[in-house]
Formats: structure tokens, sequence, C-alpha cells
């Protein structure tokens, strides 16, 4: 057990003095300058292929429902992934939502926008009802919690998984209709630009 | 200025005037006086105790000094307002900030926003963390106004799009930025260039077995700590004062509360003064922590992981973090169930059996309460101290033909059960209370009794639980309390994983905000499938299974469904 601690304690100590070498330089782990990082609002966009996992989750009514019927009703679909605890991301994404759904006017009637939680010990049907409640769902915006199974799976299927809610990044999905590819936008966008991508989207069809 | 109305919600009513409010290193006495003088002068009836700058409400819950929600805006159009736009949802309420996925929030506590430029960040003699910056000019009163309000930085260029520009007249940005520069890590109460000082508390309830494992553990878990670390060797240096992780020699200060409840925070405060610690880890109550919690979290005291059938359930505050709900949790375990099943059938009636100077009454008063609005009745038979078989069995027999009975009993009473009463189909069991699988249930119980299980099934937990009993049997600790001495040692894990991160920021709130954040990470977690926390989350395991006795003898066990998350 000692040469293992003595070990581990040698290599904390190695990564540290790395770390602050590299900070010293002024460059930061992902060799950008802090400005660099700091300016950056970077939103990168891809186009991608997800099967949809054929799990069951628990929408905020508390509704048992299958993943792939609720997200295949033949309505385009926005997807994201939240937690109700989260202090920073989360609430900046919801917030897109929702004023995304007021942007579309009649039009929001249309589209499923759904949100699924990293969290569901936590995040109940109740918890997550208020959370939606706060940044405004209409009824065409829900949001879902399930066994942490589930969860684990609908995150690694679209490929948001990333070894426990607090290391996740903001990631938007879109498809316009069932079968049709995803698209995915990675970074924070803007309202306006959330409602730019989903009418190109619609007319690319 | 209205913000004294907030200080009677603020202010814990037991602080005498005289304890320094020592939060992780927060020096707040001039501001605390000069607030405690105007409240005089103004004839407020707030009680003198430690006031709150109104920076705080600022800071932490996004509320002006005049009551109105705090506005902010971001890029695209975004608006914030109220506890949405509170800094604290990002930059902690260390003010060290955080790191969220690969972003990485810096610290805003006054030191790390005004400190001079400095070369490398080794040259700057702060603590350690993540975001913070050494090349760059300092802010200024104005360079940071001008930074809250338009996401301009020190050296001019944008700050990231997260930060959101705020909306706020000069006087309540001067008291923000005051706020700010309380946050600056000053004195470390409990930490000394070579050692770290941890309390545990002590309830005179409490069980004197479990008591003296929890103990041994702790006892033998410090040893092993210091064994490895040699208190007088040198601090791992470069010339240019990098930061290195120091080890320190970790101390235990066993606090033994005796006599009544009502005295036992009189008591933490003596003992806080004369032995000041940086943290509480683990411990061991009774029937009653309110005392201790709320006296940790009057005094910014991180209180990690007690061993505690009843835990205070209060998930908005910070600083008591528990490992479950304990019997609160089993209560909605059968509730849950119960619910599940009494949908489709006729209402039933709950008969509870507890001693009322034990964790049974918390739990079935839980259990009432989840169960109200429900077609559901719930009749209790409290047994007092004096009671002995003949008055369980007696309260016992209450139950009639189509009754559920919830037993909240300890392993001795268990043992003194006769029968179950003619037509009574159906019975709970806290686990906990009970011994798990060694349950002394007899015979004739076992095929009508339901256990809630609020760990992980013996089977799956093996490997992990291993690991602490090897430890045990290494270290020679005899297990006489094997779920509570493999939470105390997991609670001394956790804690002493989260500290070997914080290199020399030993800041009381951000061993809580660590704690939080790495948690779930964690493979080894003895007793529990799954650690996880987060603000606004103060119990790391969430649910449970319910249980029955595979037959009727041994200690095998089958689950009735997977995981319950009630």
């Amino acid at each position: 057990m000692t040469a293992i601690r003595t070990g581990v304690c040698i290599a904390l100590c190695a990564a540290f003095i790395a770390g602050s070498a590299a900070r010293a330089a002024g460059h930061d782990e992902a060799g950008m300058t802090p400005e660099e990082h700091a300016a950056s609002a970077v939103v990168t966009r891809s186009t991608a292929h997800y099967q949809v996992p054929q799990i069951a989750l628990v929408r905020d009514d508390g509704k048992q429902i299958s993943l792939p019927q609720e997200m295949n009703d033949g309505r385009p679909v926005v997807l994201n992934f939240i937690f109700t605890s989260c202090g920073s991301i989360c609430p900046l994404m919801s917030q897109v939502f929702g004023q995304f759904q007021q942007r579309l006017g009649a039009d929001a009637q249309h589209v499923h926008l759904m949100s699924i939680s990293t969290d569901p010990e936590e995040d109940t049907p109740e918890r997550l009802t208020e959370y939606a409640r706060q940044f405004g769902a209409g009824p065409q915006w829900q949001h879902y919690t399930g066994t942490l199974e589930a969860s684990l799976t609908a995150q690694r299927a679209f490929g948001v998984y990333r070894g426990d809610k607090m290391s996740h990044a903001p990631v938007t999905l879109l498809r316009a209709a069932p079968g049709q590819p995803w698209r995915r936008i990675d970074g924070f966008i803007t309202p306006d630009e959330l409602v730019q991508e989903y009418r190109r989207l619609l007319a690319g069809q | 200025m209205s913000w004294f109305r907030n200080i009677g919600a603020c202010l814990p009513a037991s602080e005498p005037l005289t304890a320094a409010r020592d939060a992780g290193g927060i020096r707040r006495l001039p501001a605390r006086l000069a607030a405690l003088l105007l409240a005089s002068a103004l004839g407020s009836s707030v009680s003198a105790a430690s006031a709150v700058l109104p920076g705080e409400e600022i800071y932490r819950h996004g509320i002006l000094p005049s009551g109105d929600a705090l506005h902010a805006e971001r890029e695209g159009g975004i608006h914030v307002s109220g506890h949405a736009a509170a800094c604290v949802n990002c930059h902690r309420r260390s003010g060290l900030g955080m790191r969220e996925g690969r972003r990485t929030i810096p610290p805003v506590a006054g030191s790390y926003l005004f400190h001079p430029r400095a070369g490398p960040a080794d040259d700057l003699d702060l603590p350690f963390v993540e975001g913070m910056r050494a090349d760059r000019d300092p802010y200024t009163p104005e360079t940071l106004a001008r930074a809250i309000r338009s996401g301009v930085g020190a050296d001019g260029k944008a700050l990231s799009y997260l930060m959101p520009h705020y909306a706020l007249g000069d006087e309540e940005m001067a008291q923000l930025i005051e706020y700010l520069k309380s946050l600056s890590p000053g004195d470390l109460p409990g930490v000394t260039p070579q050692v770290l000082h941890f309390a545990t508390i002590i309830t005179p309830d409490a069980d004197p077995v479990q008591r003296r494992g929890m103990l041994d553990v702790l006892e033998k878990f410090f040893a092993d700590k210091n064994h490895y670390t040699r208190a007088e060797s040198p601090r791992l240096h470069s010339s240019r004062r990098m930061m290195f992780k120091v080890s320190r020699h970790w101390q235990l200060h066993v606090w033994q509360l005796t006599g009544t409840a009502e005295t036992w925070e009189q008591q933490l405060r003596a003992k806080l003064a004369a032995e000041p610690v940086f943290a509480v880890l683990s411990g061991i109550g009774g029937t009653n922590w309110l005392p201790i919690h709320h006296f940790c979290e009057a005094q910014a005291l991180p209180c990690l992981f007690p061993n505690v059938d009843v835990p205070v359930v209060a998930e908005e505050e910070f600083d008591n973090l528990y490992l479950s709900q304990g019997v609160v949790l089993e209560a909605r375990l059968i509730a849950a169930r119960l619910r599940e099943n009494g949908e489709s059938s006729a209402p039933r009636r709950i008969v509870q059996v507890f001693r009322t100077a034990d964790a049974g009454k918390a739990g079935a008063d839980a259990l009432a309460k989840a169960l109200a609005g429900t077609s559901m009745t719930v009749v209790n038979h409290a047994l007092d101290a004096g009671a002995h078989e003949r008055e369980l069995r007696a309260a016992v027999r209450k139950a009639g033909a189509g009754d559920i009975l919830v037993l909240w009993l300890r392993a001795e009473d268990v043992a003194r059960l006769a029968a179950p009463p003619p037509g009574v189909d159906t019975a709970f069991l806290s686990g906990r209370m009970a011994g798990l699988e060694r349950a002394p249930l007899p015979v004739s119980w076992r095929a009508v009794t339901h256990l809630t299980y609020p760990f992980d099934l013996p089977e799956r937990r093996r490997i992990r639980v291993d690991y602490a009993l090897g430890w045990f049997r290494i270290r020679q600790i005899p297990v006489v309390a094997e779920q509570v001495q493999a939470d105390t040692y997991l609670a001394c894990g956790l804690v002493s994983d989260a500290i070997n991160h914080m290199a020399d920021t030993f800041v009381r709130d951000y061993l809580v905000e660590r704690l939080e954040e790495m948690l779930e990470h964690r493979v080894i977690t003895g007793y529990y499938p799954r650690l996880a926390l987060a603000p606004g989350q103060r119990f790391a395991s969430k649910g449970g299974y319910l249980v029955h006795f595979a037959d009727g003898v041994g200690t095998g066990l089958v689950a009735e469904g997977g995981w319950i998350v009630p």
C-alpha cells in the first residue's frame, strides 16, 4: 500500500507541476490561452445518425412511455439533456428552448421539444414539472426521467455521455422527421440561431 | 435598507454575540459590527448575532438590497433574474469557481481578482484553484464593475459567453464587490502547515456497540494517514513556490456530547472554540441529530456523512452531507409500495409499532406523512422505555385481519416477536434498524414480511465491501457493526479523496463543493450502489430495495423488483 500511495503522491505532484507549467505559460489544458477560451462561444454543427434506443422513460406527467414511440410520432424533434440541480449550463439551454418556443409562435405546436434528465434519481416527475414551469414550457415541451440505466442508455445513444452529470457539455439535437438524420449542435446557440437551424432543417426536407 | 428584513431569516438564533463567524476563513467582523450598530440605531429587533452583508444576498440569492430581483442579460437576448441570476450558481459559495465538463469557471474571491500581475502562476501566494489567472493586470473596482456589467475582462478582452451582463447600480455594485473581497481565504481554521484537524461528534444516546466500531475505524484510518506522512518532512518545494500537495498530519478530535439535547449546541460551540477544526467527519447519533446539524450549518462547518438513522432533511442547506435519508427513506420506500398496490384494492389500515425513544418514531411519522391524502388509515402503537416483550407482543396483536403491520424495531425486539396476528398477510420491517439480512426475524414472520433495504444487495456489494472488510482485517478492527463501520470507512475515503484534490486550498465551502463534484466518479461506494450529490442535493444515496427472506432460516434474500427511488 505504501508504494502505491507514494506513487500516487508523486504522480499527483507531477501532474500539478505539469499543469502549473502550462498555466505558467498562460495556456490551459486545452492549449487555449485564457483569452481564446473566454472569447469562444464556439458552436459546431454536424449531422449524425442515431438509433433511438428501445427504452422506457417516465414523462413529467408521471406516465411511463416508450422512447421510440414518444420520439417518432411524426413531429420534428428538438432534444437536449439536462439535470435540475445544474447551476450553469442547463438553465441556459432550457432558457434557449423556452425562447425558441416563443419565437416560433404558431409554428410551435408542430414541434416536439424533449429534455431528458441525466440525474434521474434526483429528477422526479414533480421536480421536472417545476423545472419546466420555470422555463415556461408549453404543452409541446416535455421532460423525461426514469431508471439510471435508461438515462445512461439514452445519453450513450445520442453521444452525450461523459462519465457523470457534472462533466456534461451543451448539446442540442434536431430531427425533422422519424428516419431522418439528426442535426447536432455542440455549444451554446442563441434562440434565434436555433429557430434558423430548425427552419433550415424543415426546409431541407 | 430593506435587507434588514432578510437578516431575521438568515440569522441562526443560537449564535452568541461574541462568536466569530468563521466561515471558511471569512473575516466579517467589521461589517458585522457596523451592521449591528445600524440595526440597533434603527431599532431593529433582530437578534444580535452574525449579520449578512448585502452583497451576500446579491451573490447567493440574486436579491438586491431593495428586495427586488437581480436582472442580467446574455448575448442572444437571454434574460435571467432572481436566483437563476445569482453568482453562486457558477462561482459557488466559496467563490472559487468550479469545473463543469470542459469549462472552468474562474474564482471571484477578491484575492483572485485584485492580486498584482504575476509572471508564472506559481509566483502567486494564493491557494491553487482551476481557472485562476496570474498573468493579468489586477481588476480595479471600475474594471470589475465593467466586467460584471458588460462582460469585458481586466485585459480588455471579452469574458466567457456564460457570464451574464448584470444590471447593478453603483451602490449595489460596491456592496457586491465588498462581498467578493470577504470571500478571500484568510486564516484557515483547523489547518496549520503541519496539521489538519477534524472532529467527530457523538451523541450520548448513540448505540454503544456502533459507537465503538465507528471509533475503531476512525482512529485506525487517521493512524494510517499519518503513518505515511512525516509531519516533519519538508514541504515539496521548488524555488518558485509552485502549487504542490502538502502532506499534513490528520488529527481527530472526538467530541462526545453529554446531557440533554438542549445543551448540545452550547457544548459544541465551546468545543469548537477550544479545538478549532476544519470539518466534522462521520460521527454517530441516536434519534435527534438536529442540534448538531443546526450547529454545523450556523458555523458554516462541513459535517460529512454522520452515521444517523434519522438525518435532518433540508436539501436547500449546504454544510451537512448525509449518505442517505435513513428511516425517512425507508418510510418512503414503504409508501411507494403501498401506493402502488393500494390503487386497485380496498383501503387498508396500517398499524405501526415502534419505540418512542428510538429512530422508529421518525420512521413512523415519515410514513404517516407520506400516506396522508391516500385512503389508508395509519394507527401508531408507541412503546415506551419500560415496555418489554409482553407490551411489544400486545402492540403487534393490535393488528387485525387485513391490516398491514409496519415494524420499526431493533434486533432485540424483533427476536421477541410471537407469531404474526391471524389474518395479517403483509408486514414491513425496517431493514436498517433490524439488522438487514441478519435481522433475527422468527420463521413464522418470514413468509409475510418485506424488509426495506436502503443499501445494495449483499451479493452485489460484495466486491466493494470486501475492500473495507479486508482493511478492517489488516488493521485488526473487530467487525461489530458492519454497516456502520463500512459507512464510516466510506466517509473517511470520500473526504480523503476530496482533500487530496484540494492541494493547499483549505476552504470549508470548497471541501463541500469538491465532494459534490467528485462523488459520482467514485467506484468504491461501500454499501451503496451509487453515490451522487449536486447543489440542492444533500443525500448521496437516494433509493433502496424491498426484499424478503428466501427461506425460513439463514440470511438469503430475494429482491422484490429493482432499485426504487421513491
